[in-house]
């Protein structure tokens, strides 16, 4: 006998309540551990999808705030108050490549979910573009001109909307558009958008002369303040914002965001552990008697201590391990929903929870430690009852 | 003057109940002066409520007297913290308790484990010991029986044999055949007269005529003293 056996008795004797209580620190540290997944992954993927913008910065209208900033990250529409004639002017400078950008979400009819759904369709210059980004195709053929009246679509679009090449696809009504290629996955907003040459966005979109943004990146970033300068002066009403200066945006509201989630996970962990404490209680209030034998046996308040501790701690390590697994089966479960149901930022994102060993690690030990804390008060009320005290009322 | 030969002595024994907030304070010992020699069968005797469990579980430990001193191996735990309380009780003394308390989700061996474990004998040796005392009590065949699957008088064998796991000098015992048949009460005081056979010091508060008349020395308590000191 040593006293881990005698704990792992105790704790199995009442099996219901052991599970039950067992079952509320699992829920808690689930919740904890799906949400911080998806927060952390979400935090991944708005980072890779930044830098896959390929440029150093990018030119937006100069009364764009930072929230409609973001859009350009996640595909969303924002407004097109920049002229093409101020693409042409930065275009002009020497040292700076520039791809103009016209963005709209579109309501697009996707057959195998039977309803429209809200697609980033993307006009851009496609020899420019493609030369800018470096895209290959995984499938058909890339644009042939730079008016050409077609669609390429990303790798997530042709997921979603199960299109093939040859397919047309129903832009705007009355307007459907062949799809003549796939692109290779990018790892950004892109994989998620339909694209088509600039000429033929503005027609569709009746913005004639418009842009919505521009990415731009110049042949040495050590001179990027002159170039700044020479484009605040070779066009009027333009902003310039980097890339870095974009995601410490879109992070600051993902971490606000993830506070608040986790505040939630925390709610469920102060439930549980005050569901540790009543059986704790439970368990001190019906083992009175035991407990007073164990002292008749010679058993000093420091093991009686550490044997209700010991038995708390179990609760933790048990339900830290399983809210991990529980919470991240749920994260895989959930973050597809989560991307697939959002209308805006996290649209097609690729948000599967990918298995974090820091985090795993921590949440064992968070809800070791919170079991055990848990354990202490119920621990100190068994050590400190007299051994005449707990037989007599035992 | 000290009884050399006494392996247990009270001084001036005292013990107060108060009643929670209540002025009512209950006197159940009222100085009482005992002597209880080395290897001796010595019994408690007297009317319910006068005293008896209150010396015995004084004498063991398991409460502390409101004034006097209780001399064990003449260590006065009187003065001993818990722990160190604890310590004799696991190395001097061994209880046997009219409900037999059992720790019930162990089997009869685990009891016994347990109280060796508490005592500080290493795991791989638990067992062995376990065995030959269950075997002294004829009980080696239940080893694996829960208590609840025990009827009473093989649980207050294995409460018998729990109490010699540690192989301590002193047994106390409170009413050991208090709540058994007649049967098996005789069978359990041939177990405790075979373990006194065996050097122990054994110390029983009783009712029963039948095991009092066998004391060497016989203890009265009355109204909360000593009435009779052999």
């Amino acid at each position: 006998m040593n006293i881990l056996k005698l704990v792992a008795r105790n704790l199995l004797r009442r099996k219901g309540r052991f599970m039950f209580t067992l079952l509320g620190i699992t829920i808690g540290m689930a919740a904890f551990v799906a949400l911080l997944a998806i927060g952390g992954n979400m935090r991944n993927e708005v980072t890779a999808q930044t830098y896959a913008l390929g440029g150093g910065f990018v030119i937006v209208p100069d009364d764009l705030c930072v929230y409609n900033q973001i859009g350009i990250i996640t595909g969303e529409a924002i407004s097109e108050r920049l002229a093409y004639g101020e693409y042409e002017a930065i275009a002009a400078i020497d040292g700076i490549t520039v791809i103009p950008h016209l963005t709209r979400r579109m309501m697009i009819y996707n057959p195998t979910a039977g309803e429209n759904q809200a697609v980033p369709v993307t006009g851009q210059l496609p020899a420019e573009t493609q030369a800018f980004y470096g895209w290959e195709m995984s499938e058909g053929r890339y644009f042939e001109s730079q008016d050409e009246e077609a669609v390429i679509i990303g790798q997530s679009i042709k997921n979603r909307f199960k299109v093939e090449v040859g397919d047309k696809l129903p832009i705007k009504s009355g307007i459907e558009l062949e799809v003549i290629g796939v692109l290779k996955v990018t790892d950004g907003n892109d994989d998620a958008m339909v694209h088509m040459p600039i000429s033929v966005a503005q027609r569709v979109f009746d913005r004639e002369d418009s842009l919505s943004y521009m990415t731009a990146r110049v042949d040495d970033m050590r001179k990027f303040d002159d170039y700044q300068e020479q484009m605040l002066n070779a066009a009027n009403n333009i902003k310039i914002a980097t890339n870095e200066q974009m995601l410490g945006s879109v992070l600051m509201i993902l971490g606000s965001v993830e506070f608040t989630l986790q505040m939630v996970a925390g709610v469920a962990l102060v439930a549980a552990a005050f569901g540790i404490i009543n059986t704790m209680m439970t368990a001190v209030y019906e083992r009175r008697r035991e407990i007073g034998i164990m002292q008749a046996l010679g058993s000093k308040s420091r093991t009686i201590f550490a044997t209700f501790v010991l038995e708390s701690g179990l609760y933790g390590l048990f339900g830290g391990a399983l809210g991990v697994c529980v919470g991240y089966v749920s994260s895989l479960v959930i973050a597809p929903m989560v991307a697939e149901h959002s209308e805006t930022m996290l649209k097609g994102m690729e948000l599967g929870a990918k298995v974090d060993v820091q985090l795993v690690v921590t949440t064992i030990a968070f809800s070791l430690i919170i079991s055990v804390l848990s354990g202490l008060y119920p621990a100190w009320k068994a050590s400190k009852l007299t051994p005449v005290e707990a037989i007599s009322n035992g | 003057m000290a009884d050399t030969n006494a392996i247990i002595r009270t001084e001036a024994l005292q013990k107060v109940y108060s009643n929670g907030k209540s002025a009512v304070r209950t006197h159940a010992l009222r100085g009482v002066d005992l002597s209880i020699p080395r290897g001796g069968f010595s019994c408690i005797v007297g009317p319910s409520g006068h005293g008896k469990s209150t010396l015995l579980q004084l004498i063991g430990g398991l409460d502390r007297p409101t004034s006097g001193n209780v001399y064990i191996d003449d260590i006065n735990i009187a003065t001993l913290n818990r722990n160190k309380i604890a310590e004799v009780r696991a190395s001097k003394i061994g209880f046997v308790f009219q409900f037999f308390n059992l720790l019930p989700n162990l089997t009869a061996l685990e009891n016994l484990q347990t109280a060796m474990m508490l005592g500080g004998v290493k795991a791989k040796e638990q067992r062995s010991k376990a065995m030959e005392l269950l075997e002294l009590v004829g009980l080696s065949d239940k080893a694996s029986f829960l208590p609840n699957q025990l009827s009473g008088g093989q649980q207050q064998r294995v409460s018998i044999a729990r109490a010699l796991s540690n192989d301590p000098e002193i047994l106390l015992m409170d009413e050991p055949t208090g709540n058994l048949d007649s049967e098996s009460e005789k069978d359990v005081l041939e177990h405790i007269f075979a373990i006194h056979k065996r050097g122990k010091t054994v110390v029983i508060v009783t009712h029963n005529d039948t095991l009092a008349a066998r004391a060497e020395h016989l203890f009265v308590i009355k109204d909360g003293v000593l009435a009779k000191n052999p």
